[in-house]
């Protein structure tokens, strides 16, 4: 057979479908943490861009601490946070592959975040003062409705890297795509390793094109951003 | 006083003239064992122990005057393709699963089996290794096989010592084994034939076998969490120092599983007599014991596996 129909057949066979190793269960648990993982990256990571980005202050301290995130690899989190996610009873792989996703969502939202207020026309935001709004009114009001195609772009950013990035737990046993993979490596079933490959990829794609969508939608039409908007333009 | 300075002359260049050619003599005929050593890349399989004992081998040949370069693999499964076409051309392994994994491959059926027994195992193991052009060097005394370890607790609560005392709870624990467990004959089908256990109906976690994950899993577990069994390797440091039970093998489900060299034939041609003389030197002198102790010495006292291996050498006179 032939390798295209090697992987097919692979996603046809029943096995795939049903049981505890099955598409099903591991694609569910790769969306609950990629969407555990975004809905606490966004918990912590927009109140600080907003802080930074509103007041123009601290932005390098919170900026650099955010890249942390990036620079320390997430196996090295994921290994870190094992142990100890053991011994306080949270689970197996869930916990700790969650850390490591969010310490991944943080640092494109921060930075993103905080571009997308600084780069509000100040003479808006001069206006509504004069208006005698209130800071949070000015965030409201102002900052965020003029920011939000940027803002949105760091969240898309956040999410593409999360599903791609929660295969890695199929390392200490987490419910995900990436087992698949792992499987197929250790099996040497390479339709396997495709297959798995594939959906990771498709996933990641999908998560692109729906928060693409969401932009366009959300973007006051007056505002569409001319430029694609990315993580090249957080030049912290 | 002519004849004499004639004399002196004569007698200092015949003196120049032997120290020459004895200093050119040494420089330009070389003895048999510095004749072309073959450039050795000695292959390992991704956990500590494997990676130890490439480094001993690798050093001993080294103290012999070898160019050795090492290569890791992630597992057997990614090793063997490349000892096979010739990307590395010394792997120590274990004879057992070696044997188990090629009677696994396709017209592997032909093979001999690998048993409890030493012997049979190796002679049953070179007979399949011919056709490859590869051959086993002696085995070491020293045995590591796959092992079901259960903490302390486990074994009192539920009055575990075998493994088929283990089978009768099967399901009432939650199992840490690797991946390729349903591939593997030593594990998942093994499993099934020998003790009755079907991984299938089980709750299982993945992880690396004889890892450090899957003993911390073990370890911090408990009824409720972590798991229940581990699947480690019986010279694993960790048994020891977390006091875990290593379950008989009662049914002997795990083959005689002496460390040997497997070694191209190409590679054993072409290299002098003393390299398959320092090889089974070193594999004369590992023991089930000394390895033990190499291992706690590298995962519990954390000392690098290049200065366990030379102190090892050193110690055993391997490298004089």
């Amino acid at each position: 057979m032939d390798f295209p129909g090697e992987v097919v057949s692979w996603f046809a066979a029943p096995e795939q479908w049903s049981g505890g190793n099955s598409i099903p269960v591991h694609l569910l648990g790769h969306l609950a943490l990629s969407g555990f993982a975004l809905l606490g990256g966004l918990l912590i990571a927009l109140p600080i861009g907003i802080a930074i980005g509103h007041t123009g202050r601290g932005a390098f301290l919170a900026i650099a601490m955010a890249n942390v995130g990036r620079a320390i690899p997430s196996i090295a989190i994921l290994g870190i946070v094992f142990p100890i996610s053991l011994r306080l009873h949270l689970g197996f792989g869930f916990v700790p592959t969650l850390i490591a996703l969010i310490a991944l969502a943080i640092p494109p939202i921060v930075t993103n975040t905080y571009a997308a207020l600084r780069e509000v026309d100040r003479d808006l935001v001069e206006a509504g003062r004069g208006m005698g709004m209130s800071e949070v009114q000015l965030l409201a009001r102002v900052e965020l409705p003029v920011g939000v195609g940027l803002l949105l772009a760091g969240i898309r950013t956040a999410a593409v890297q999360v599903v791609a990035t929660a295969s890695l737990g199929a390392v200490i046993s987490a419910d995900c795509l990436g087992y698949f993979v792992l499987k197929g490596i250790a099996t040497q079933d390479r339709a396997q390793i495709f297959a798995g490959a594939l959906m990771i990829a498709g996933l990641s794609l999908l998560t692109e094109r729906l928060f693409g969508a969401l932009q366009r939608r959300v973007v006051s039409p007056g505002l569409r951003v001319t430029r694609a908007a990315g993580p090249s333009d957080a030049s912290a | 006083m002519r004849r004499y300075r004639t004399a002196v002359l004569g007698a200092s260049m015949l003196a120049l003239l032997i120290s020459a050619c004895s200093a050119g003599g040494s420089s330009t005929s070389p003895s048999a064992s510095e004749a072309a050593r073959p450039a050795v890349t000695v292959g390992s399989e991704g956990f500590d122990e494997s990676q130890l004992l490439a480094e001993i081998y690798a050093q001993a040949l080294e103290a012999h005057g070898y160019t050795v370069a090492r290569q890791d693999f992630a597992s057997r499964k990614l090793a063997l393709p490349a000892f096979d076409n010739g990307d590395i051309n010394l792997l120590p392994e274990y004879i057992g699963s070696l044997l188990r994994e090629l009677g696994s491959m396709p017209g592997g059926n032909a093979l001999g089996p690998a048993t409890g027994d030493t012997d049979e195992t190796m002679t049953n193991l070179a007979a399949a290794l011919e056709p490859k052009d590869q051959s086993v060097l002696d085995a070491a005394p020293a045995q590591d096989g796959d092992g079901f370890v259960v903490r302390q607790e486990t074994a009192d609560q539920l009055s575990l010592v075998t493994m088929s005392d283990l089978a009768e709870v099967a399901d009432q624990l939650t199992w840490g084994l690797p991946l390729e467990c349903s591939d593997n004959p030593s594990c998942g089908p093994g499993l099934k034939e020998v003790y009755g256990i079907d991984i299938a109906t089980l709750r299982v976690e993945n992880l690396t076998a004889c890892s450090g994950e899957m003993a911390t899993a073990l370890n911090e577990g408990d009824d409720q969490s972590g798991i229940g069994v581990a699947e480690l390797c019986t010279t694993q440091a960790d048994i020891e120092r977390f006091n875990f039970v290593l379950l008989q093998d009662d049914k002997k489900l795990i083959p005689a599983q002496n460390v040997a060299p497997v070694v191209r034939n190409d590679l054993l041609d072409a290299a002098p007599d003393d390299f398959e003389t320092i090889l089974n030197g070193v594999s004369a002198k590992l023991t089930t014991d000394e390895l033990t102790k190499l291992n706690v010495q590298v995962s519990v006292n954390q000392e690098s596996i290049e200065d366990v291996a030379a102190q090892w050498l050193a110690d055993q006179g391997l490298v004089t």
